[in-house]
């Protein structure tokens, strides 16, 4: 079953009377369970296609369906419940809340979805121990090395076990032994049956994915058939 | 499946907690706007309140004085002054009055009793005093209708005078001297002033005046009443002090609500009887009372704008805070958006975290306010009186406040688009 389908994905950019096409008519479809690396160079518009899946942003021409619904037609204002429920985000920044400790920071998508305190903190805490953080609960972020940040922001993308995993570049700011142990991380998640959807630059790192997609100038030109 | 505002309020207090220092910045112009509010409308009303008791303990809102006009020009003629042909005229025109009391007021006179002497407030008086203004004798009796008929030679003392003079005897039947000046000029044209002492009983003691001290009298401002002595008016002005006229006259209406009509009617009969000339001013208890009111209002509503405009700045001061503060925390929002944050649940954790800066603000404002009340009151000797119904008043402006200059920032905010935010530095 595929849990992603793209048809003619477009998505323009208008720089006052410039239009930028950042994707160009592309189509892709991904199969539950399926671990993706999507390679390309700089500003070929992996980021944007992240976005667009994520549902953080919509396209300007063609259908994207996720779980077999159209959310591509989803007006924008329910399209937060969806990355609340199904989708996991991983940035190359972290992007975790630096006032907020960091069993708080996992536990704000559960705040969204409008589970109990007790739920929450519980799930949390659960989390947490499955990514070897359990003796750093109330630490603030800035309180940890880089791996460890990118660990918590995994903990958080999976709290709500989302139908899907994103990561763009979740390795780029880290060191090689850590991007590696952020790694083991993501292989583990795949294994128990997590669909993950990853960016990388690193070909070692896109060796270890089921299928490697290569974009270029906004267009697929490798890989658009499941491996 | 909105957060909840329990929620929402949980995220602001931790927000402003970590804020700290701008967040108390921030409020400082809506404490000074609530603060003022609150001292304004306190002293306000206290003054207000001590006036009421002041009119109150002069007997009430049915009274109505004629005095002389101080605003007149005396030099186009005309005398503030009546005869009792005159007095007895008003009387009988005005039989709706429930009391009725010209005054003759000899100013201090010394009152003599075995070698001791005391300078009391000594006027001519009528039996109604008691009634206009409501104050009774304690010992022994008032002047009645027969000592204004025969000129009886009797006195009543304020309980000051009467203390001065006899200490603790009973002074009820007992004699006391009154000094009085007679000038006049001999046959060889000199003049001569003599001393003659007139002797007058003691028919009865008035109650003790006395209200909380205010307005910076400190004290008991009505301990001049105390000081006073009362004789009939006819025995003033026929055997003390034949030059003194009744420059001054007393009424109380039946109730409040007659007390205007009867001091307009009383204000025509006075003018026609002095031929048209504003001698006198007649002014009823009610009208004064409205009047200040009134003032008092003008007054209030001048510190309250001043108030508003203070707490306006304040507003306007916390919307251009928020705005940095949401500039600052772009990337934050986008986070919040990534993870399943709707656009509603951004515009409320903004606009709750605006009210409550501004209703601490109130609060604090409120608090303060009672701080200063409390000096206030403690050095100029003045009534405060801070209601249940202000505090109120200030809680609602300030939350009103936080709403008003709170959304535009908190719609800023919940417009931002995600992936534009999440790339913010
Ligand atoms: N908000 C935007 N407004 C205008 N143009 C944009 C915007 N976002 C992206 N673009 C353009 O779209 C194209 C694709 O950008 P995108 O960020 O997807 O590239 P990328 O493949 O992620 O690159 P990198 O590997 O450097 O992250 C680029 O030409 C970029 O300049
Ligand atoms: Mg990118």
């Amino acid at each position: 079953m595929d849990v992603i389908r793209l048809s003619r994905l477009v998505k323009d950019y208008s720089l006052g009377k410039i239009k930028v096409r950042a994707l160009c008519g592309l189509d892709l479809s991904i199969t539950k369970g399926e671990f993706v690396a999507i390679m390309g160079p700089s500003g070929s518009g992996k980021s944007t296609l992240m976005h667009i899946i994520g549902c953080l942003d919509r396209p300007t021409e063609g259908e994207y369906y996720l779980d077999e619904q159209l959310v591509s037609a989803v007006p924008k204002s329910e399209l937060a419940q969806i990355r609340n429920k199904k989708i996991g985000f991983v940035f190359q920044s972290f992007n975790l809340l630096p006032h907020l400790n960091i069993q708080k920071n996992v536990e704000l998508p559960l705040m969204y979805s409008g589970d109990s305190l007790r739920k929450r903190t519980q799930r949390a805490i659960e989390i947490l121990a499955s990514v070897g953080l359990s003796d750093r609960l109330k630490h603030k972020p800035s309180e940890l090395s880089g791996g460890q940040r990118q660990r918590v922001a995994i903990a958080r993308a999976i709290v709500n076990n989302p139908s899907i995993l994103l990561a763009d570049e979740p390795t780029g700011n880290l060191d090689s032994q850590s991007g590696g142990d952020i790694l083991e991380i993501f292989n583990r998640l795949h294994k128990d049956g997590n669909t993950v959807i990853m960016v990388t630059h690193d070909p070692a790192v896109a060796a270890r994915a089921d299928r490697i997609i290569r974009i270029m100038d906004g267009a697929i030109v490798d890989g658009n058939i499941a491996g | 499946m909105a957060i909840s505002l329990a929620e929402s309020v949980h995220i602001g207090f931790s927000d402003i907690w970590t804020r700290k220092v701008r967040s108390i910045v921030t409020i400082f112009g809506i404490i000074l706007g609530v603060m003022s509010i609150m001292v304004v409308l306190a002293i306000i009303n206290g003054m207000n309140q001590s006036t009421m008791a002041w009119m109150m303990e002069r007997g009430g809102l049915s009274r109505i004085d004629v005095q002389r006009n101080w605003g007149y020009d005396f030099s186009k003629g005309g005398k503030a002054e009546f005869d009792l042909k005159e007095i007895n005229f008003i009387r009988s025109q005005i039989p709706e009055a429930a009391a009725f009391n010209p005054k003759v007021g000899a100013g201090e006179m010394e009152l003599t009793q075995r070698g001791k002497s005391y300078n009391a407030d000594l006027s001519g008086v009528m039996p109604d005093m008691t009634l206009v203004d409501e104050w009774q004798p304690e010992k022994g009796r008032f002047i009645k209708h027969i000592d204004i008929e025969q000129n009886n030679n009797v006195v009543v003392l304020g309980s000051t005078a009467a203390r001065e003079l006899f200490g603790s005897r009973d002074p009820i039947g007992k004699e006391v001297g009154v000094r009085i000046e007679t000038q006049s000029y001999t046959s060889t044209g000199e003049f001569e002033s003599t001393l003659s002492t007139h002797q007058l009983t003691v028919i009865g003691v008035m109650s003790e005046k006395f209200m909380e001290g205010n307005g910076g009298f400190g004290g008991n401002p009505l301990e001049y009443r105390n000081r006073q002595a009362f004789v009939p008016i006819s025995t003033m002005i026929n055997k003390l002090s034949p030059a003194l006229k009744i420059t001054e006259l007393e009424i109380k209406a039946k109730d409040t609500e007659t007390a205007p009509a009867l001091r307009r009617k009383v204000e025509e009969l006075v003018l026609n009887l002095k031929q048209g000339k504003r001698l006198f001013m007649v002014a009823s208890a009610t009208e004064q009372m409205q009047q200040m009111k009134q003032s008092s209002m003008i007054f209030s509503s001048i510190f309250v704008m001043i108030a508003v405009i203070s707490l306006l700045v304040g507003g306007i001061v916390i919307m251009n805070i928020m705005l940095a503060s949401i500039k600052e925390r772009t990337r934050e929002i986008g986070v919040r958006l990534a993870i399943g944050a709707r656009r509603r649940d951004i515009f409320v954790q903004f606009l709750v975290q605006t009210v409550m800066i501004t209703s601490l603000g109130g609060v604090l404002g409120i608090v303060s306010g009672y701080a200063i009340l409390d000096l206030v009151a403690g050095f100029l000797d003045i009534k405060v009186a801070a209601s249940m119904q202000m505090i109120w008043v200030a809680l609602m402006v300030s939350v009103g406040v936080g709403l008003i200059f709170g959304v535009f920032p908190a719609v800023r905010a919940g417009n931002l688009d995600p992936v534009l935010a999440l790339r913010e530095e």
